[in-house]
């Protein structure tokens, strides 16, 4: 067993030695003695200083030093495990879209990296790298899926609480962009379940950037409908990134996806890479997937359906219309809407809204906008960024070293209310 | 402590052995006496005793009887022969029972000293044919044998002393009240009771023609007392109890040693006999020392006396 503070320990040892002392040193009335000549002593207080050479009161001076010793010994904050020296840390990679290429949060990573760290990766579910290095790091791949904050800090507490047993202290050190869509309702509670610190080191995405609005870059002939939608849009979140091509996909657009851009391919002659519709037919709607859906209800004639991907519109009988392929570190949207060369249908809002939609940047972007400092410091109390001063120290409300001094302090308590009893029958029991 | 003192002392005596250690001692009046009744001491007055001390004109008055007739036959005076009376002296023992005499309480050794020496001055006096009377004062009440001159009076005296246990507190001086004037009075006590009325009463005894002897019985643990730690209770009044440790023993000797010094001094200074014994010395010296005063002390008497007040 270990102390946090041994000068308690001591002090209270201490105590105990000049309890034992005082005892031998009690204030006590001598034997009473018949003297006829008592008359002749010097008046003096009949009780008086004497030295027992063998304490009396056993009992009462047991309990005394118990009761110093259970308050010392409380007060020095007993650790019944053996602590390692040293700090673990449990580094929790995003590897979810929010992170993009990956490449910033794995470079974070590796930097906050230790031998003895644990390491947590998480898109929307959490897993733990068994016997992590600094490659088995570089080697997670990124995914397109959706993070879970929540479902990341769920493993990393009891990951650190694990490790917790042993340790003085665990950190959680959250590699993340943050961005909200991976926030959602269980991240507070979730994060109060830690009650060690959580570092947070932002990688991936510059905290508080809104990702400056601009015109999507569009390839396209003059009066194209799609230009004109985009033009009368005026400038989009996360625009910079995305560029739409009217004719076909080259390299350079390929090149420019993997870098973590969309390009949204929206031909207006059909691919010859692309599949045929079994027959040519007219859909009346179209709407894109996912919460603030854009329709436009109008006839679209379909002749071809997009290569396979995560569906990101949708004709009105359920085949898809759009879909987005990932890319290296970006993304090629497809899309098979055709909008009609005659007519106002360009100049409408509700086109307008789905093409803004379609121009999204990739995995829909404009939900992974990086959380702000103020939503961070109410979701995930506790936390600096990594530019801060260090992590912050999060008491413990709840560990076995509290419970073993609130035993002792209780303890402690009771042994004082026998001393008492006893103390008060010692000296009923001399009168 | 005590058990060592106990075994250190020079000598313990039995009553058997103490009557023979004093066979043959004097213990004569201090002054001449004034009884009519022949005895051992010396009368005050001039009788027709065998042993002639003086001639004396003839005084209208004077017994015809007395006449030297010779001498008037040859020197045509009238004189009377005088001769030395010698009369006895009764004697009364005064034994202090309180409860300040039953110490040490585990022995009783200064009630015991106290016996012997009654009975001692007892055997003393009834071997000069002197009536012997007791006076215990206990607690319990004042026993009291008449005096006698009868043959088992020192016996009587011993089972009188034997049936007495020493406790509580009472006046010693009112049991002087009853005696009378031209006797030999013995007090043994520790005169830690009421010792001023008993001097005071024993200088009127001794202003009226008696004899009074202060015999005062030390137990070895008041001078010495135990070196441990105690609360000393007085067993007389109880409400006198003082710590008696180490730094203050040197002032309870010193105040004990004086108030000694001055109980001398004052009995003395009234004319009256005073005799410290300590309950380690054998009664017999201490019997012989009291005989001794009346032959105007010996010279270990006189040294014991100065070293009395010590």
């Amino acid at each position: 067993m270990t102390f946090a503070v041994p000068f308690f320990a001591w002090a209270a040892a201490g105590a105990a030695l000049a309890t034992v002392a005082l005892h031998l040193l009690a204030w006590r009335r001598p034997p009473e003695t018949p003297l006829p000549t008592a008359r002749f002593a010097p008046e003096r207080p009949v009780r008086m200083v004497s030295r027992a050479v063998r304490p009396t009161d056993l009992g009462l001076l047991a309990l005394r030093v118990v009761l110093v010793m259970l308050v010392g010994v409380a007060l020095a904050g007993p650790v019944l495990a053996p602590r390692r020296a040293g700090t673990p840390r449990v580094i929790v990679v995003d590897r979810s879209r929010s992170a993009g290429s990956g490449a910033e949060v794995t470079a974070a990573a590796r930097d906050a990296f230790r031998t003895g760290d644990a390491v947590v990766v998480f898109d929307t579910t959490a897993r733990e790298v068994v016997a992590p290095t600094l490659d088995s790091i570089a080697t997670t791949s990124p995914s397109q899926g959706a993070g879970s904050l929540s479902a990341a800090l769920v493993l990393g507490s009891r990951i650190a609480q694990r490790l917790a047993r042993n340790r003085d202290s665990v950190v959680i050190v959250l590699v993340s962009p943050v961005t909200t869509d991976e926030l959602d309702a269980a991240t507070a509670p979730v994060r109060r379940t830690w009650p060690g610190a959580l570092q947070l080191v932002r990688a991936g995405a510059a905290p508080n950037d809104t990702a400056s609005p601009a015109i999507p870059q569009v390839r396209a002939g003059a009066g194209d409908p799609v230009g004109v939608a985009l033009a009368l849009g005026g400038p989009l979140a996360g625009g910079r990134s995305v560029r739409v091509v009217r004719d076909g996909v080259t390299a350079s657009d390929s090149a420019w996806a993997r870098a973590g851009n969309a390009v949204v391919t929206w031909p207006v002659a059909t691919p010859a890479e692309w599949s045929r519709r079994a027959a040519v037919d007219t859909a009346f709607a179209v709407a894109t997937v996912g919460p603030g859906a854009a329709t436009v209800v109008a006839p679209f004639i379909r002749v071809a359906e997009p290569p396979t991907g995560r569906v990101v519109a949708r004709w009105s009988d359920g085949d898809p219309a759009v879909t987005e392929t990932a890319l290296g570190g970006g993304c090629i949207r497809s899309v098979t809407v055709a909008p009609p060369s005659i007519g106002d249908l360009a100049l409408t809002p509700a086109f307008r809204r789905f093409v803004e939609r379609l121009a999204a940047p990739c995995g829909d972007a404009r939900q992974l906008r990086p959380a702000s400092d103020s939503v961070l410091s109410q979701l995930l109390p506790a936390t600096i960024a990594v530019d801060g001063t260090g992590p912050v120290a999060v008491e413990a409300t709840d560990s076995p070293q509290r419970r073993l001094v609130a035993w002792l302090l209780g303890l402690a308590l009771a042994a004082a209310v026998v001393e008492m009893f006893v103390r008060r029958g010692g000296s009923h029991a001399a009168v | 402590m005590r058990d060592r003192r106990e075994a250190e002392r020079p000598e313990i005596e039995t009553r058997g052995s103490l009557l023979d250690a004093i066979r043959g001692v004097k213990w004569p009046a201090l002054r001449a006496v004034a009884g009519a009744l022949p005895g051992a001491h010396h009368s005050r007055l001039r009788g027709a005793a065998p042993e002639l001390s003086e001639y004396r004109v003839y005084r209208q008055g004077d017994d015809p009887k007395r006449i030297d007739w010779r001498l008037l036959a040859r020197s045509d005076r009238a004189y009377i022969r005088l001769a030395e009376d010698r009369s006895i002296v009764s004697t009364l023992i005064v034994v202090d029972a309180t409860a300040s005499m039953a110490y040490p309480p585990r022995t009783l050794a200064k009630w015991r000293a106290a016996c012997d020496l009654a009975i001692g001055l007892a055997a003393v006096a009834h071997a000069s044919r002197d009536p012997v009377g007791l006076i215990v004062v206990a607690g319990g009440g004042v026993h009291q044998l008449p005096a006698r001159t009868r043959r088992g009076i020192v016996g009587e005296i011993s089972r009188a002393l034997d049936g007495v246990t020493p406790a509580g507190k009472a006046p010693l001086a009112s049991a002087l009240a009853g005696v009378r004037h031209r006797w030999r009075v013995a007090i043994v006590s520790d005169f830690l009771g009421d010792a001023d009325d008993v001097r005071r009463r024993a200088g009127e005894v001794a202003a009226a023609g008696g004899e009074v002897h202060a015999i005062h019985i030390v137990a070895d643990e008041e001078l010495d007392p135990p070196g441990r730690s105690m609360l000393a209770v007085d067993p007389e009044d109880p409400s006198i109890a003082r710590p008696l440790v180490a730094d203050v023993r040197a002032v309870y000797q010193e105040r004990f040693a004086a108030w000694r010094a001055e109980l001398a001094t004052a009995w003395r200074g009234e004319g009256l006999s005073y005799t410290l014994a300590r309950v380690s010395e054998p009664a017999s010296r201490v019997v012989r020392r009291v005989a001794s005063r009346a032959l105007g002390g010996g010279r270990d008497a006189a040294l014991h006396a100065r070293s009395e007040g010590r």
